[in-house]
């Protein structure tokens, strides 16, 4: 499932030549492939909201105005009209996604191929822009402060000065899994993004090896205020406890106050309302 | 009288020398009909991955074309002319010369490694073939993969010796102290000089040369210098300089160097022949490796020698910033003589401006005084005394630029195309999506969308200019942006040096098409 869905297949997502993304996880404890689907997989939405902010730089584009029926790219009257209303939360929508699929690609790999330098550099560079960009508009605590992308090349597994086999890699790798986190209210948990233990460990274990310089990130600090122990399961080890670029994937959500809740309380309710969710589509399933 | 009298006499021969001149090297761009001439490669759309052409290059004097391709294979082909003479009613002689390329050499010039020390494949796919200038009766190139360059002579056998003696009757070799010289006449029979015979063509591809373990990262460029002593190899941080020629003596590299990091020792110039490794050094002329990996920002995509001065070269970047370098200043070329770089139009800002400012592709002019550059959307030509800015910018696919979203989540944005130019300098050209390319005449300020395709593909048919309906209405022929397919990109084009020929690579299919005035 793409993120944009047209009725012309050219410019929808396309098999991309560049190494293969982990396929979405199976589902988990709560159930809910179609909440990950949400987070910039499946999620279903006007092509013209996206490309707007690209828009209005460009008074002279000419893309926007296709008037003709039945193509992807057709603006509804409404739309049009909302268009300038927009702009801001379509600038921001635009940011988060690029953000998460910025973070995605980043943990793309082929295991056994080198990546490539030049693609993860310019990766970086245009998540290090969203930051700043973030961070200037004060809309994200929890980047705030926060540099992740810093500690992506430092583990350059090329460097040429020392001579490292991929077992001695292993123990950076133990931290590159998402750590359970709570979410505002309408956002996602991080858990969600939590694949079955075995399978997340295999992958970052074959991921370090293969990715060389992405590493650990130290965002435990932005935690630290959070319980996570309701569902924190033995199984993973304590390692994941830290932070790594799961959180910040799925916590840049469309909210309109983007606020950002770090109750426990909220958490909870957030958790029940999965719960239902995944009794619906246990129900779904099995009809 | 006069019965039409048609005659149709066709040679095929090697094109010699003058015949290449007829063409249109004295007309600027002018008035250019594309017209199809050959496609090489599968018919089937099902696309095996190792065919997978990535790197087209036409050698100096336009004779042969050499293709790599992802499965490590090199093929050669050489340019054949045929003249057709007809003899008309008024028996006006209206000699027509058209070219024909087939293929000349194929030989695997890069294996699959495994490095068995990081647990990575290590590509074969040829990254890119630099043909050296003829220097006697073989051809050399050089092509590299992600890390190791090797030197191939190609040369041609047409004779072969016969008539030798040295074994009896049975089979077997004879007993050397039998065999004596004139003089002796000891005994029965007399070495026998063997004679060369004709035999059919054969052309044989060694590699004379291996140079390995002198890049960490990923080789994007070799770029042979105008001394034909040395050239250059880029990876994503580093630039070495090598010397094509080898001495015998071996020369040790001191381990304590500050200046020279300790994967030198290792790179090695191994030649087969006489199965020999000679430490040789490779030098670093530019390193922009950080201390600190963290701090790495910007990588190098490109690099190039002058044409004509041996000493100056360029390198493109990932910012979009071009670095002329003078070797004579120093011998780790850290301070550029001069930075090329445009300053951004703040209108046109987005989260993807660096990525589409990242420079695919750097070449020079032949005649050395401009500089082009290849990023995402546009072709930009430099001057080489001009620094803040190019001096002209065309183009490519504009109409793109409000696709970059959706282009940056099918991964099609990190797209290297790259750019060549025309035998005079008057004409560039480069690649685009739906296998279209893009021809830019610059004295003309004309340009032309191009298709290679099998529908267009009858012999020398000429080829329609195409055009992409950015909206609005869309006309018939036109075809919208939204039906581009981009899964058919042309990323590799090479222009003939001195003819208005162009081959043009799509992902499997090599075509090659000619101005119908040739």
């Amino acid at each position: 499932m793409g993120a944009f869905h047209h009725s012309q297949p050219s410019l929808e997502c396309l098999q991309p030549a560049s190494p293969a993304s982990p396929s979405p996880p199976p589902s988990w404890k709560f159930g809910v492939s179609c909440l990950w689907s949400m987070l910039g997989r499946g999620v279903k939405r006007k092509w013209s909201s996206l490309e707007v902010p690209e828009a209005e730089q460009l008074p002279n584009t000419t893309a926007m105005e296709d008037k003709r029926p039945g193509a992807a790219l057709e603006e509804s009257e409404e739309d049009r009209g909302d268009r300038r209303s927009r702009t801001n939360a379509g600038h921001v929508e635009q940011r988060q996604l690029v953000l998460s699929l910025c973070l995605e690609k980043l943990q793309q790999y082929q295991a056994g191929v080198e990546l490539s330098l030049r693609r993860s550099v310019l990766l970086i560079n245009t998540l290090r822009q969203i930051q700043e960009e973030m961070r200037s508009d004060g809309t994200d605590v929890r980047l705030g402060g926060v540099s992740p992308d810093a500690h992506l090349l430092r583990d350059d597994f090329r460097d040429d000065e020392s001579v490292t086999c991929p077992g001695c890699t292993e123990g950076d790798t133990e931290n590159l899994s998402p750590p359970p986190s709570p979410e505002p209210t309408d956002t996602v948990p991080t858990d969600l993004q939590k694949p079955p233990p075995n399978a997340i460990g295999h992958t970052f274990s074959d991921a370090g090896s293969a990715m060389g310089y992405l590493s650990d990130l130290a965002l435990d600090d932005i935690f630290e205020d959070i319980d996570t122990s309701m569902y924190e399961t033995s199984e993973l080890p304590s390692a994941w406890a830290a932070g790594s670029l799961w959180p910040v994937s799925v916590s840049f959500w469309p909210d309109d106050d983007v606020k950002l809740c770090s109750s426990v309380g909220s958490l909870q309710s957030c958790l029940l309302d999965l719960n239902e969710l995944d009794h619906i589509m246990e129900i779904l399933v099995k009809s | 009288m006069g019965l039409a009298l048609l005659v149709g006499i066709s040679a095929t021969f090697r094109e010699p020398d003058h015949l290449t001149r007829i063409t249109q090297k004295n007309r600027p761009g002018g008035d250019m009909q594309w017209c199809f001439s050959q496609v090489k490669g599968a018919i089937d759309d099902d696309v095996a991955e190792a065919d997978i052409i990535s790197t087209v290059e036409f050698n100096h004097t336009g004779e042969l074309l050499a293709t790599g391709d992802k499965g490590g294979r090199v093929v050669i082909f050489q340019q054949e002319v045929e003249i057709k003479s007809r003899f008309v009613s008024q028996n006006k002689n209206l000699p027509q010369f058209r070219s024909e390329y087939n293929v000349y050499s194929t030989f695997q010039s890069h294996e699959p490694e495994f490095d068995y020390l990081k647990s990575l494949e290590i590509e074969e796919k040829i990254n890119k073939i630099r043909w050296l200038p003829q220097k006697n009766a073989a051809q050399f190139l050089l092509s590299t993969n992600d890390k190791t360059i090797k030197l191939w002579k190609i040369s041609e056998r047409d004779k072969r010796p016969e008539g030798y003696n040295l074994k009896e009757e049975d089979g077997r070799y004879r007993d050397p102290n039998t065999i004596t010289s004139l003089r002796c006449l000891k005994v029965a029979f007399l070495l026998q000089v063997p004679v060369l015979i004709p035999m059919d063509l054969m052309v044989e591809a060694s590699p004379r040369r291996v140079f390995s373990n002198a890049h960490t990262y990923h080789i994007n460029s070799v770029s042979v210098n105008s001394d034909n002593e040395t050239y250059l190899s880029a990876d994503d941080l580093r630039i070495n300089l090598w010397n094509l020629e080898i001495t015998d003596r071996s020369f040790s590299v001191p381990i304590g160097d500050q200046n020279r990091n300790s994967c030198d020792i290792f790179s090695c110039c191994i030649t087969p022949c006489c199965w020999r490794s000679l430490t040789a050094r490779s030098s670093d002329i530019v390193d922009i490796k950080p201390a600190n990996m963290e701090e790495l920002t910007e990588v190098i995509t490109a690099a190039e020698f002058h044409p004509h001065q041996c000493n100056t070269f360029v390198y493109s970047s990932s910012k979009g910033t071009i670095r002329l370098c003078d070797m004579r200043v120093s011998a780790l070329c850290d301070k550029h003589s001069k930075l090329f770089e445009e300053p951004e139009n703040p209108s046109n800002r987005s989260f993807f401006s660096e990525i589409i400012s990242s420079i695919s592709d750097v070449k020079f002019s032949h005649n050395g005084r401009y500089i082009m550059t290849r990023d995402y959307l546009s072709v930009k030509i430099w001057d080489l005394n001009m620094e803040n800015r190019p001096v002209e910018t065309y183009q490519v696919h504009e109409y793109l630029r409000s696709k970059l979203c959706s282009l940056y989540e099918n991964d099609c944005i990190f797209d290297k195309f790259e750019c060549c130019w025309n035998g005079n300098d008057s004409v560039v050209m480069t690649g685009s999506y739906n296998n279209f390319f893009r021809i830019f005449e610059r004295g003309q300020r004309r340009d032309a969308t191009l298709e290679a395709s099998r529908e267009n593909s009858k012999p020398l048919q000429v080829l329609k200019p195409r055009k992409v309906c950015t909206g609005g209405k869309r006309k018939k022929d036109e075809i919208s942006v939204d039906s581009l397919d981009f899964n058919k990109k042309i990323l590799h084009t090479a222009w003939h040096p001195q003819d208005n020929i162009i081959a043009v690579a799509t992902t499997n299919n090599l075509y090659i098409f000619q101005d119908k005035v040739n």
